[in-house]
């Protein structure tokens, strides 16, 4: 027996340390440190979702924060998740919300009632500035605490989008926020999420390591507790060159944002993969100035609309992988009318003898001139003014559409206060306004004509007696279902009227290595991504 | 020397309070509303006027814009500059931030410039008229000519991408450093090269050089001993200059290899309107601009001991 043990004890030992090993190998794979290359010009300046309106923001807060809604992958179907569930009063103006117990945020704080309210009445203090979030909670009156783990939430009238802006909102540890003056805060941010943060160098990287402690987790993922990954490093790239190569080095394992002309890198090689993916909103529209000629006329407005291709313009472009979009709401928005489509389609000759009959006459292949239009004097050149951002050979493409017809289309490209000033002094003939948001309550924002004040986001002056009382519907419909039929409804009017240039909406192209695995990107949520499932096998 | 010294930072204030008044007045007459950009955001919803008040109340925005002056120098002499408007945080805390990766790209922006510059510069001006001077020369004119961004982006092609030798972007040490700090360095490296060329050749015709040859000293003991000290005054000077530029001027260098600074600090908040944190940084710039050329002043002293400050 001795003999036996002797002879067999070394090759057992062996091949049970390479069983164990094999497991350990098994489970090491699903870790990993996963660095990001994202958009430099997309880099948040505040790390803090309650007061910084960018989407970049919330998407690096999901990492740090769990939410009170969670929004399915599949249909962006509001779940619960630190609410465990919710009730809405018939009037749809108080929520009830009842949240899970047994969780703490990163420093101990248990989280609760108390928490939730010390974070809604945060964002709602107008002495925080918050951007995004407070204009998402909406007419908010107060917050009660009415048990250790249930809130309610009193509005002035009901707000249907309440789900998903509580889906975004990040909550943030009370006595973190207590500790840290406002702008220190985003340093040290302390959430419920299953990262944390741990050093943010602006213009640089921000990385986040595993919360060992985290025992929680959203639903439908495949496990609960700690995520997988080690780290998730962000690298803050401005320049597209280097954002576009960056894959081909070992500096990166993923990009955020990959330039749409690098596509072709990438795509059909087996060592990476690429995911494009479209934002519900509005799209790369430019909103047009009725207020004053040549855009006060609908029959130019029109000619505007039959004369630019948004297929031509996306293939020129971007290489066709944007989405040509054709009315005031883009066709990946849960509340997208495809009636739309089929009120403009390109036909220049249509748009020519539009701008004949609304006195704009040509010469030859020069850019028309008045003729008897009303405030303008005879011989006036008719050309628009085209105000952005950015994408000037965005502009440049239309450019040559419009002058096709004999429209004189003038590029601006100017910095965000400039374009703010320009909107509201109506010093502008096409003006870029892109919303990104799956909420219908966008059209509410940018086409209710009281909107049209300093702070609004209406700057066309367009106004429309039959328009302004379903986007008001919009607003207090007492179910987000019936806010999208009446968005439904508005998206013709708004069409019909020619107010906007809808052109294209952006394609947020990931590229990955073959070696990230688990990552997930919400359906209906444009670029929001999820790493809880994802890690790197190297 | 000390009396000067004094003098010279006497006559500071002067210059920054002209310098900061400029800047306040600038961005004050620029187009646009901060507060609206910063409660609208990038999605936002409509901002009601009582809110857009409420907040430029919060900022000092509402006060005559002579007591905004008055209360940011105040502030700017504690160094308290006041908050940034699109950071929400105090501006002193973004600049200490930034500064030192400023700092330290500069520092070998100009280590490099000066070892190729003074190197290339040298080699041509013993070498003259021979293939050396002309192949130098020709160097140091490439060196002008090229577009900073577009050697940066070769450089990262080749030494990143291609060999993967060095990282293209970030702020990782030593290695992050020297493809930025070359990029930076050799624009400054051709400019002080041709200077030092002139420079010494000038020099190299004096009658003391002839003197010192006549004594038998060797080539490189009269070079270094003689003709340098003599022509580095013109080429410090440039030094001085290049690298108060390279404070501030970093912005291209710092946006193509996406590392963090000063300069491109100032662009953005140029952009966003973000007046607390241009005027403090304009602030900080300045005084290190003039703190440089100090300094530089200073140095002719110690090069030249015939320059006497009272």
């Amino acid at each position: 027996m001795n003999g036996f043990l002797k002879r067999w004890t070394t090759p057992l030992a062996l091949v049970a340390t390479l069983v164990i090993g094999a497991a350990f190998a098994q489970g090491g794979t699903k870790g990993g440190n996963l660095v990001i290359a994202m958009n430099g010009n997309s880099e948040p300046a505040s790390l803090d979702g309650q007061i910084d309106p960018y989407d970049s923001t919330d998407i690096i807060d999901t990492l740090v924060s769990d939410h009170l809604v969670w929004l399915n992958l599949k249909d962006g179907t509001p779940e619960p998740f630190l609410a465990t569930g919710w009730q809405v009063s018939s009037d749809g103006s108080t929520w009830t919300f009842h949240l899970r117990q047994g969780v703490q945020f990163q420093d101990g704080t248990p989280f609760n009632a108390e928490a939730v309210k010390f974070n809604l009445d945060r964002i709602m203090n107008p002495a925080n500035g918050s951007a995004q979030a407070a204009s998402d909670l909406g007419p908010l009156e107060s917050t009660d605490v009415t048990g250790p783990y249930t809130v309610v939430l009193h509005y002035k009238h009901p707000w249907n989008s309440l789900l998903n802006a509580l889906a975004h909102i990040p909550m943030w540890s009370p006595t973190a926020l207590k500790k840290y003056p406002k702008g220190e805060f985003d340093q040290h941010l302390v959430g419920t999420g299953p990262f944390k943060l741990e050093q943010w160098i602006p213009k640089d990287h921000v990385t986040f390591v595993r919360w060992n402690a985290y025992n929680w987790g959203p639903p439908g993922m495949n496990h609960k507790g700690p995520v997988y990954l080690h780290s998730v490093t962000f690298k803050f790239i401005s320049e597209q060159l280097v954002r576009g190569t960056i894959l081909n080095t070992p500096n990166a394992d993923m990009v955020w944002d990959l330039p749409a002309q690098y596509y072709s890198r990438y795509s059909g090689n087996s060592t990476y993969k690429e995911i494009k993916t479209f934002q519900p909103g509005t799209g790369l529209q430019y909103v047009m100035n009725t207020t004053r000629p040549p855009l006060n006329s609908l029959k130019v407005r029109q000619a505007i609309r039959y004369a630019v291709d948004p297929v031509a313009l996306n293939k020129l472009v971007y290489h066709g992988l944007y989405l040509p979009t054709y009315g005031p709401l883009n066709s990946v928005s849960p509340c997208y009318n495809p009636a739309v489509k089929s009120q403009f389609s390109y036909n220049p000759e249509k748009a020519d003898s539009l701008l004949s009959e609304a006195g704009w006459k040509r010469t030859g292949n020069g850019v028309r001139k008045a003729e008897g239009v009303a405030g303008v004097p005879d011989g006036t050149p008719l050309d628009v003014t085209w105000v952005a951002l950015s994408r000037q050979s965005l502009g440049e493409v239309l450019q040559a559409q419009l002058q096709q017809v004999g429209i004189d289309l003038k590029l601006k490209i100017v910095p965000g206060p400039v374009q703010l000033q320009m909107a509201q002094n109506k010093t502008y003939g096409l003006m870029y306004e892109r919303q990104r948001t799956p909420s219908p309550f966008v059209l509410y924002q940018v086409w209710y004509s009281k909107n049209d004040v300093p702070g609004g986001w209406a700057w066309t002056g367009f106004s429309d007696p039959k328009l302004d009382p379903i986007l008001e519907d919009i607003v207090t419909a007492p179910t987000a279902a019936k806010a999208c039929s009446y968005a439904k409804e508005a998206q013709p009017i708004i069409n019909k009227n020619a107010v906007q240039l809808p052109t294209l909406s952006e394609a947020m192209i990931f590229a990955l290595k073959d070696t990230v695995k688990g990552f997930q990107i919400g359906k209906t949520q444009g670029e929001r991504f999820y790493l809880y499932n994802t890690y790197v096998s190297k | 020397m000390t009396t000067y010294v004094i003098r010279r930072i006497l006559q500071l204030v002067p210059v920054l309070l002209l310098v900061t008044l400029m800047i306040f007045m600038i961005m004050h007459l620029l187009p646009g509303d901060p507060v609206q950009l910063m409660l609208m955001g990038a999605e936002g919803g409509a901002v009601p006027p009582q809110r857009l008040a409420e907040m430029r109340q919060a900022l000092g925005l509402d006060k005559p814009l002579w007591i905004q002056y008055l209360s940011f120098l105040a502030g700017a002499v504690t160094g308290n500059f006041g908050e940034s408007i699109r950071f929400r945080s105090p501006v002193a805390g973004i600049i200490a931030n930034r500064l030192p990766h400023t700092i330290a790209l500069s520092v070998a922006g100009m280590a490099i410039a000066v070892i190729i510059g003074l190197s290339l510069g040298t080699v041509a001006a013993v070498w003259k008229n021979t293939w050396i001077d002309t192949f130098s020369m020709v160097i140091s004119f490439v060196g002008v000519s090229m577009p900073i961004f577009w050697l940066g982006l070769l450089l990262i092609l080749f030494f990143s991408i291609d060999l993967n030798w060095l990282p293209p972007t970030g702020t990782g040490g030593l290695p992050g450093l020297v493809l930025p700090a070359f990029t930076l360095g050799l624009v400054s490296a051709a400019l002080i090269s041709r200077l030092t060329r002139s420079s010494l050749l000038e020099v190299m015709d004096e009658d003391f050089v002839r003197t010192a040859r006549s004594k038998g000293l060797t080539g490189w003991a009269i070079l270094v001993r003689h003709v340098a000290r003599n022509a580095l005054i013109p080429v410090i000077t440039i030094v001085g200059l290049q690298f108060g530029n390279m404070l501030a001027g970093t912005v291209v260098t710092e946006t193509v290899f996406s590392r963090p600074g000063l300069g491109r600090l100032v662009v953005n908040a140029i952009l966003w309107k973000d007046y607390p944190l241009v005027q403090g940084s304009i602030l900080v710039l300045a005084t290190i601009y003039v703190a440089v050329n100090l300094l530089v002043d200073l140095s002719y002293v110690w090069i030249d001991p015939r320059i006497e400050y009272l």
